[in-house]
């Protein structure tokens, strides 16, 4: 059974659609990555699955249930920004949530605290921002929660502390929890999640294990004698997602197959052909702005 | 009760203690410097004793309370002070009724009360300055205290939706369980400055006298009232504050300025079309204010506080409903918040 199944989600503000048309299902046990550039929508997702938004239309659902006020026994959430209350000590906030959630553990609380370098005597107006982060998440984790939802959970974190906080995402998942989180930092979301989706202008534009997507998505290059070239249908070929031609150069972003697409390149008459591989900023870059990624791709391959 | 709103009420409470604190230190400063020259019989002393042929006689009667008998045969008065020390004096002068009021009296000031019995051409005042005090006066001051901090408190809702609804929103209660909770813990904010406040004047009271205080009749229903209408006052802002919630503090801010100015719009004369849509328009507003209805008691034709048990009724109801409904719509507001 899936975790939390989104369908068909519509979030409008204004008129205008934050998310739009949203489906996805999270499975349980896992690290999930939620990408996509500014204003995509996945902080407005989040808010629509903890209820702090109200869905336009569409469904959230937890176990096949809808959100109650009791499932927030078993929901932890850290907001992209600071949600800390100023004039409160750090102490104060762990008392808070200790009245608020039973299953929260004081003591693991102090002891990510004192991991993060927390003083737990300190205001949080005395807090920095990766402080103020630092504290959100321990508290989160403190929590003993199934579901973890972190919108930029290493906004501000030095990068031992970053580095921390994905092991801990990854320990939860290891616990059979689930962790949902959000960043632009591609490279902590290649390490840390297991399954991602990427979201452009409110809608779900990809969405795989990381894994599966890295395997099957290859960009074939092929080099013609002259600009005059033809493809020979391979630009309708299923599997060619995406096809890019600047001059004598032909990339396709191909989702399978890739090496009998480049045969047939080889057969419409390149000169020479090519595989590269794509790693997970590739395929976000590709997702959001393809035009521009495979160029990059292609640079960045060219370099090395 | 809410944790994080109890921490706001409890910081306010400190602030309440300080400041009452320093009028408690001021009035012990008050009882070592000039409490001995307030003394009811001093004012006697000096008032008699400066007329030619007074006559003075001290004597001690058979329970030990001393007594000072005052005669001044020249005006035909005569003064009888029973010292009672801590627990107060009782003064009993007779004297013409040309120089008293034409009628009997009766003042309460404080612990100090005054009887005024006529009595052919002569009058027997009673001055008793171990009165029972009247709640009424110990709600009046109490009632300001809560009223302020009712209106610093009254913003919980719109405080947790500036930044913090990701923490108040989630937690696994139910909306409005949180407010309730919330307004609640007010609640509790506002009574316990109001008790505070009672305390601290009472001891200040002490400092002088023993006082002894009286809950009866009207005063009973002082602190009913002195209760009801900071909740209700509350209630008032606490929906402005969770609607308007962007710009809460300025309604914090503005709410007694508002309310004066509307009172006074209700006062101007209605000469002309103008004047009179202006005071209508204010009059209507004002019935929307709480405040409006606040009355602790009305002296009668004696001179005593009195309050009818339908007039008091009336009002309370007033307040009670005014407490349910600007909740109602305070909670129905943070019902439809978003983050």
């Amino acid at each position: 059974m899936s975790t939390i199944t989104i369908s068909n989600l519509r979030k409008l503000y204004g008129g205008v659609p934050a998310v739009d048309g949203f489906s996805l299902e999270i499975p349980e046990a896992t690290v999930f990555g939620l990408l996509g550039p500014n204003g995509a929508g996945k902080t407005t997702t989040f808010k629509c699955m903890l209820d702090l938004a109200r869905p336009s239309s569409g469904s959230i659902l937890y176990d096949g249930k809808p959100l109650a006020p009791e499932t927030f026994e078993r929901i932890a959430y850290v907001p992209e920004r600071s949600v800390l209350y100023e004039w409160m000590t750090v102490d104060e906030h762990v008392e808070m949530t200790r009245r608020a959630f039973t299953s929260f553990d004081p003591a693991r609380a102090y002891e990510l605290l004192a991991q993060f370098n927390v003083d737990p005597h300190k205001r949080a107006r005395a807090l920095s921002k990766g402080m103020k982060t630092a504290v959100m998440v321990a508290l989160a984790f403190a929590r003993n929660v199934n579901i973890m939802i972190l919108d930029e959970p290493t906004g501000g974190l030095d990068p031992v502390n970053q580095r921390h906080v994905l092991s801990l995402m990854i320990n939860e998942a290891a616990k059979g929890n689930t962790v949902i989180f959000s960043s632009h930092q591609i490279g902590q979301v290649e390490r840390a999640a297991e399954r991602i989706a990427v979201m452009d202008r409110g809608r779900l534009i990809l969405e795989g294990l990381v894994d599966d997507l890295k395997a099957d998505r290859k960009i074939v290059e092929g080099i013609f004698p002259d600009v005059s070239f033809t493809l020979d249908g391979i630009a309708n070929d299923a599997r060619v997602a995406r096809t890019d031609r600047t001059e004598r150069i032909v990339r396709l972003l191909v989702t399978a197959g890739a090496d009998e697409i480049a045969a047939h390149l080889s057969a419409a008459g390149a000169v020479g052909v090519r595989v590269l591989d794509l790693n997970l900023e590739d395929i976000f870059l590709y997702a959001v702005s393809p035009a521009t990624a495979t160029a990059d791709v292609v640079a960045k391959e060219s370099s090395t | 009760m809410n944790y994080v709103e109890w921490l706001r009420v409890r910081n306010l409470l400190r602030v309440v203690l300080i400041i009452l604190g320093i009028l408690l230190v001021l009035a012990v400063v008050l009882r070592v410097s000039v409490a001995r020259y307030m003394s009811p019989d001093v004012w006697v002393h000096q008032a008699l004793m400066n007329h030619p042929g007074v006559k003075v006689t001290n004597v001690t009667l058979p329970d030990g309370t001393p007594r000072t008998i005052i005669d001044d045969p020249a005006e035909s008065t005569r003064a009888v002070i029973d010292d009672h020390g801590y627990k107060g004096k009782r003064i009993v002068i007779t004297e013409p009724s040309s120089r008293a009021h034409e009628e009997n009296s009766q003042v309460n000031v404080g612990s100090i009360q005054v009887f005024e019995t006529r009595n052919g051409k002569m009058t027997t005042t009673v001055i008793d300055t171990n009165g029972a005090v009247p709640m009424i006066y110990y709600m009046l001051l109490a009632d300001i205290v809560a009223v302020i901090v009712a209106t610093i408190l009254a913003a919980p809702l719109a405080r947790e939706i500036d930044g913090h609804l990701e923490v108040t929103l989630t937690k696994p209660i139910s909306r409005v369980r949180y407010a309730l909770e919330v307004i609640g813990t007010d609640a509790v904010g506002i009574v316990a400055a109001s008790f505070l406040t009672v305390v601290v004047f009472y001891i200040c009271q002490l400092l002088f006298e023993s006082a002894r205080l009286d809950f009866s009749g009207v005063n009973a229903r002082a602190i009913v009232m002195g209760l009801a209408c900071p909740m209700a006052w509350y209630a008032m802002l606490c929906a402005a504050t969770t609607w308007l919630h962007r710009s809460y503090v300025a309604v914090l801010g503005f709410a007694w300025p508002i309310v004066l100015f509307i009172g006074v719009l209700t006062l101007i004369p209605t000469h002309n079309v103008v004047a009179l849509f202006v005071h209508d328009v204010a009059w209507v507003l004002s019935r929307l204010n709480p405040l409006t209805y606040v009355s602790f008691a009305e002296p009668n034709e004696h001179g005593l506080l009195t309050y009818t048990s339908a007039g008091f009724a009336q009002r309370l109801s007033m307040q009670i409903l005014f407490f349910v409904a600007y909740g109602a719509l305070a909670i129905w507001k943070w019902q439809r918040v978003e983050a």
